[in-house]
């Protein structure tokens, strides 16, 4: 019948007619949960949304028992780019760089990712440059870059220096920062004016406070990336206005790790969960998720932070990540609640086009 | 889980400060020894904290059973230690050239790093922190706070204290001639004790003489001529008699040729004992390192365990460190003790670990003894400070209450 | 009087060797005379058997304690050593040390026929250390890095020989529950059951080729030199003490015919010889009491421990061994939830629950015995016990409480004179007496000195060679001044033109 289809690109044609989908219950945006939804899609986009009523006429109607939900976005992920090709080693400052012209859809951790409902992956350059330049927003099929400049990636933490280049300390690292945001051009500029948003790269707490601190001076915008303590110094995270992007959070993770978030929440700093593929298997987004709500995060929360927060993270709230006319139809239908472990991937459309099938299905 | 803190509670002999108490500012301590470190001792007497200032000390005790109140057998102020190298490393340091006078370690400093609370426990409240001797001149030091804020602001007592640098073997260490392969820049001098001295001369003599010779600009100049003026205390880190003696030779001649007169600090004077006299006639401070237990030390110095007394007789101002240690037997506490054990009197012992590294780092206005409108930076103690048959019960910083001399509440 | 003789000797010597005996002999100032009567007067006596004594006396005769009283009557021809403004203390008791030897560990795994008399060397540092801190009994015992360890041996810090050295030989066999470097515990746990088990073995086929006539133990005894015939090897005799298990007809053997590599073991086995079970955590306690409990010494064990050990101090109370404690005094673990570190000041544990400890020093320097029995005072543990734990208990756990850590009458002629409380960070041990013979003058004690005060430079001024010179005069060193030396031994030697008060 259907066949699996292989994220190589290759794809069912468009349908000509708008789809109309049917699911028992529908994962919103805010994360609320909408019964007998109905979500049509047309020409790449979703049309509407709402609960009950019937399908539009002249639409093509699939009925999916389960649940559906707008595709996951990943955050902080390497997916797409052959590793090597993260970091620029033999410069620790490339404020031009764009790790767009690096990417490669066709690689096969992109479709494993698009196999765990993964829609959009937020392509970061590597931890350990001062300034590694920008990310970009990957569609895990079709190939589609939503964004060449999402997030413009500085090094915060210790890996950033080496002893035997310059800089080799901190002092040395913020000033020549400092010197290059003080007359500012291409994508430095963007974010000194706070059109790019910046991905602090961070690792201890001293990390934070140094990256809180800069941002303050140099009244720049953005998130910060991969600190478990972020929770303890959730205050003053709340203040600087950043966001947070958490690293991957697994089993057997440390407890501080989960309470963290649960401070993040309660302060109400904005947050999203980031998935070091191919680092990490793309199922631990969602392993993520789970293991916060058990620890007593709302689920409605961590539903935002796998999809709508997780998207205006990388500047692509508007097309990306909330089941909502007008957003590009990147569409998940799962077996159940995405939020259950035990709920698994049946279908994903990205771009309004069926682009994978689950087996048997 | 819950018995095995029951358990760790009924044994841990002071516990850290209660949830709830962080917030209070305010404190009535009552002891049976004062000592303030100005050279009057009270007996029986009280000290008052007030929204994180000492407001009265004073020999009236009203002994009212109020929840503020504190009652034990003796206070000092918060012990300083003058040179803790805590919360730094590698990253710490700017290792691209040997000289960066501009270079602020405050901003590298891991103030979160577990050793500050380590030393806090021992009774250590200010720390002086520099950047590791990896450089010849690595930049401007900090003195910090051993607990407080977030933020590196809220810790900050000083910044900018000194201008640090070394001299001895440890600048010279990791630099290799270019020989062979040049792939980094610790193919450079100095690769001995007189390149780390050139360094330093080259240093001075071409920020003595920017002004009339642009060339001789280098990052951090400006710092180097606030060093030379006075201005900017200069520590230096010399072990050894020889590496003693070029610091001290070095500032002479900057006097003798009238460039300029610097302020200077010898950290790490293990050998100053054998030539006090040095340090006497150029008014040089001194921050001893830890007793040694067998006299061998840093740079393959030799410490006679005499040399706090020698130099305090002979008017050196002589600072105690433990180097961020925390042990039982290595901590400040445990330096005092011993630089009492080599002759030096108590007072003196005392004064070496609160108001003379303020006094070395000019931080006197805020911390280093027990004087109304300081800072609240206190420990309370057991029994007699420094004797190892006593310890610190309680550290008030900046007056909240840090570790807890009260019983822990059983359960 | 064999060191005083060998004063004559010394220049002869290799000459690192003549330093460390000249150091020796700076320790060694006039012995008096040779009647061995000997009145010790101080300040205050603390003799931890009893109120101290203020202006007592300590009267010594033949080696050993003949009064201590304030009116304690010295004989007429006594000499006298009169110090009213010290303090006398019984000698620090170290209950337990690896160190002194010349390597601590073997690689043999079971090895009880082991004995670190062999090992110990009299001239080490750490002698000369133990004396200087007053620590005058220290049970020398084999390191841990083993199964079982060979017996240990209570010596004094002093003399040139191990038999000047002894106190008394054989002081208790090493056992250690703690897993070697690079196994695990449960590996050393049944080494530790198979050394028992393998005794057994081989003692029941020592019994079943007596029975089936074979004569090889015999034989192979005999052809290793052992006489036969000597009474106690003559005659065999039933196992003795209170094993789980027993050999029957152990009595038909000869126990000159029992291999000396087993024969300690069995020993052990029948309570004869202590034991000193090494535990570096919670779980090998277990085991320990276990092993003990099954192999017949479990009357007779002292609990070394190290690490958490002292997690299991109900089990060790309720067990009844005494323990000596690991030199760490403070245990810290990190909460895996919330960072924060605990702190555990471990000799308040036992003190808490009434178990016997004593304790062991990091001796070097200044961290010595008293050092660690202060620190158990500044954490709650009142001052008579901590003293204890370094003096009286510390005896009684050696079984020497008859003859050390305390100063009465009848004990041996063992007396610290100190320069103040025992426990001031500014009290220093000034004379020792040992076995009634003064072995210690601080005031000659040149290696002190050096540390001390350092070493003068000779021919220069107090104070330096730069006292006079011109601030002109830098770089290089001014003309006049000698070359730096190497700090320590030469200066050392040249100190020690002026020998020693020559002995009458």
């Amino acid at each position: 019948m259907f066949t699996i289809l292989i994220a190589s690109g290759l794809l069912a044609a468009a349908p000509e007619r708008p789809l109309a989908i049917h699911a028992d219950k529908a994962r919103l945006a805010d994360g609320k949960v909408l019964e007998d939804a109905w979500v049509v899609i047309e020409d790449g986009k979703i049309s509407s949304v709402r609960s009950g009523g019937e399908a539009p006429e002249d639409s093509a109607v699939l009925r999916h028992t389960g649940w559906i939900s707008s595709g996951l976005v990943a955050l902080h992920a390497y997916a797409g780019t052959p590793r090597a090709e993260l970091r620029d080693t033999t410069r620790t400052m490339l404020p031009e760089a764009r790790i767009a012209w690096a990417l490669d859809p066709a690689r096969p951790e992109v479709a494993d990712c698009l196999r765990e409902g993964i829609t959009s992956l937020l392509v970061t350059p590597a931890r350990q440059s001062l300034v590694g330049g920008a990310g970009a927003v990957l569609k895990t099929a079709g190939g589609t870059i939503v964004s060449r400049e999402a997030q413009l990636s500085l090094g915060f933490a210790a890996m950033s220096y080496v002893s035997n280049r310059y800089p080799t300390s901190f002092q040395a690292g913020l000033a020549e920062l400092e010197r290059l945001l003080e007359k500012p051009s291409g994508l430095l500029e963007k974010a000194k004016e706070g059109e790019l948003p910046v991905l602090f790269e961070v690792s201890e707490r001293s990390d934070v406070m140094r990256a809180l601190a800069f941002a303050k001076q140099q009244e720049l915008r953005g998130a910060l990336s991969g600190a478990e303590w972020t929770g303890e110094l959730a205050k003053s995270v709340k203040e600087s206005g950043l966001s947070v992007v958490l690293p991957p959070i697994g089993l057997g993770e440390e407890r501080r790790a989960l309470r963290a978030v649960l401070s993040l929440a309660q302060e109400g700093v904005p947050f999203g969960f980031g998935l070091d593929a191919p680092l990490s298997h793309p199922a631990s987004l969602r392993l993520a998720a789970a293991l916060c709500v058990r620890e007593g995060l709302a689920a409605d929360q961590a539903w935002r932070a796998l999809s709508s927060e997780a998207a205006r993270i990388a500047g692509v709230e508007a097309q990306l990540g909330a089941l909502a006319e007008g957003q590009q139809a990147d569409v998940v239908l799962w077996s159940g609640d995405p939020l259950e472990l035990t709920s698994s991937v049946q279908a994903v459309y990205v771009d309004g086009r069926r682009a994978y099938t689950a087996e048997g299905r | 889980m819950k018995t095995q803190w029951l358990l760790l509670s009924l044994v841990a002999t002071a516990s850290l400060a209660r949830a709830g108490d962080d917030e209070r500012k305010a404190w009535t301590i009552l002891a049976e020894k004062i000592y303030t470190s100005t050279g009057r001792v009270i007996e029986k007497g009280m000290v008052q904290v007030n929204n994180g200032k000492i407001a009265q000390v004073t020999p009236s005790v009203e002994e009212g059973g109020a929840a503020t109140e504190l009652k034990v057998y003796a206070v000092t102020a918060g012990l300083i230690d003058a040179s803790a190298r805590l919360g730094v490393s590698l990253t710490s340091v700017e290792q691209s050239t040997e000289v960066q006078p501009h270079r602020r370690v405050a901003q590298a400093v891991d103030i979160f790093a577990p050793e500050f609370e380590r030393v806090l426990a021992g009774g250590v409240t200010t720390v002086l922190v520099n950047p590791p001797d990896s450089n010849v001149i690595g930049g401007l030091g900090v003195a910090l706070k051993t607990a407080g804020g977030d933020t590196l602001e809220s810790r900050t007592v000083r910044a900018d204290v000194a201008l640090r640098g070394a001299i001895g073997s440890q600048p010279s260490g990791g630099n290799r001639p270019a020989f062979g392969r040049a792939t980094d820049f610790f193919n450079r001098r100095p690769t001995t004790r007189m390149g780390v001295e050139w360094e330093w001369r080259k240093a001075f003599w071409d920020a003595a003489q920017v002004e009339r010779d642009e060339s001789k600009r280098f990052p951090g100049i400006e710092r180097m001529q606030e060093a030379l003026a006075g201005k900017l205390t200069v520590s230096i880190q010399a072990w050894t008699t020889q590496d003693i003696r070029t610091a001290v030779f070095l500032k002479e001649e900057m006097e003798r040729e009238k460039l300029g007169s610097p302020r200077l600090v010898i950290d790490a004077a293990a050998e100053a004992w054998k030539e006090p006299q040095l340090l006497v006639r150029s008014k040089t401070g001194v921050v001893l390192p830890p007793f040694p237990a067998l006299g061998r030390t840093g740079d393959g110095a030799f410490m006679a365990w005499n040399t706090a007394q020698l130099l305090h007789e002979k008017g050196v101002v002589v600072a105690l460190s433990a180097h961020g240690a925390a042990d039982l037997d290595e901590r400040l506490a445990a330096q005092a003790g011993y630089a009492m054990r080599g002759g030096l009197s108590f007072e003196a012992a005392l004064a070496a670990v609160t108001i003379h590294p303020a006094r070395l780092f000019g931080l006197e206005e805020r911390v280093g003894s027990l004087e109304v409108g300081k800072d609240a930076d206190l420990v309370l103690w057991n029994g007699e400070p420094f004797e190892p048959t006593s310890r610190p019960i309680g550290v008030i910083v900046d007056g909240v209450l840090r570790v807890d001399p009260r019983p822990a509440p059983v359960d | 009087m064999t060191l005083l003789s060998n004063s004559t000797c010394a220049p002869c010597g290799p000459r690192a060797l003549g330093a460390l005996l000249l150091g020796l002999l700076a320790l060694a100032p006039a012995a008096h005379a040779g009647n061995g009567k000997l009145a010790i007067k101080a300040g205050r006596v603390i003799t931890m058997a009893g109120a101290d004594i203020t202006n007592g006396v300590i009267t010594i005769e033949d080696g050993r304690i003949t009064g201590v009283g304030a009116d304690s009557k010295a004989p007429w021809d006594a000499d006298v050593l009169d110090h009213p403004e010290l303090v006398a203390f019984p000698g620090f008791v170290e209950a337990h040390s690896i160190r002194g030897m010349d390597r601590p560990n073997e690689n043999v795994p079971v090895a009880p026929f082991l004995d670190v008399r062999d090992s110990i060397d009299p001239i080490s540092f750490f002698f000369e250390d133990c004396l200087r801190s007053g620590i005058l009994t220290i049970n020398i015992q084999q390191g841990p890095a083993c199964v079982i360890g060979g017996q240990g041996m209570v010596v004094k810090p002093f003399g040139l020989t191990i038999e000047q050295m002894l106190v008394r030989s054989h002081s208790g066999l090493k056992v250690v529950a703690a897993p070697r470097p690079g196994r695990s515990r449960a590996t050393q746990a049944q080494e530790l059951r198979k050394a028992f088990l393998e005794l057994r073995q081989y003692l029941d086929k020592l019994v079943q080729d007596k029975k089936d006539g074979k004569d090889y133990a015999r034989r192979e005894a005999l052809f290793q030199g052992k006489d036969l015939e000597k009474e106690e090897n003559k005659k065999g005799r039933a196992q003795e003490g209170n094993a789980s298990w027993k050999i029957d007809g152990l009595e038909m053997i000869p126990r000159g015919e029992i291999d000396d590599q087993k024969e300690p073991l069995l020993r052990l086995v029948e309570g004869k010889i202590p034991a000193f079970f090494y535990c570096d955590s919670a779980m090998s306690v277990r085991l320990a009491l276990e092993v003990a409990r099954a192999n017949g010494f479990f009357a007779n064990t002292v609990l070394v421990l190290e690490g958490d050990a002292w997690k299991a101090a109900d089990v060790i109370a309720e067990s009844g061994l005494p323990c000596v404690l690991s030199p760490n005094l403070m245990y810290v673990e990190r909460d895996p939830l919330t960072g924060k570190e605990t702190e555990t000041f471990v000799p308040k544990v036992f003190a808490d629950k009434k178990i016997r400890f004593a304790l062991q020093s990091v001796n070097a320097g200044p961290q010595s015995l008293w050092f660690q029995a202060a620190q158990c005072v500044a954490h709650g543990i009142e001052r008579k016990a901590a003293l204890e734990s370094v003096t009286k208990t510390a005896a009684e756990v050696l079984r020497l409480g008859k003859r050390v850590g305390t100063l009465e009458a009848g004990k041996d002629g063992n007396v610290v004179l100190l320069s103040g409380d025992p426990l001031s960070v500014t009290s220093t041990v000034q004379y020792v007496v040992l076995d009634g013979r003064l072995v210690y003058d601080r005031s000659k004690d040149v290696r002190m000195k050096h540390l001390m005060s350092g070493v003068e430079q000779a021919n220069s001024t107090p104070g330096g060679a730069m006292e006079n010179s011109h601030p002109h005069d830098e770089g290089p060193e001014a003309e006049g001044e000698k070359p730096k030396k190497d700090k320590g031994e030469k200066d050392e030697k040249e100190e020690k033109k002026d020998p020693e008060p020559k002995k009458d």
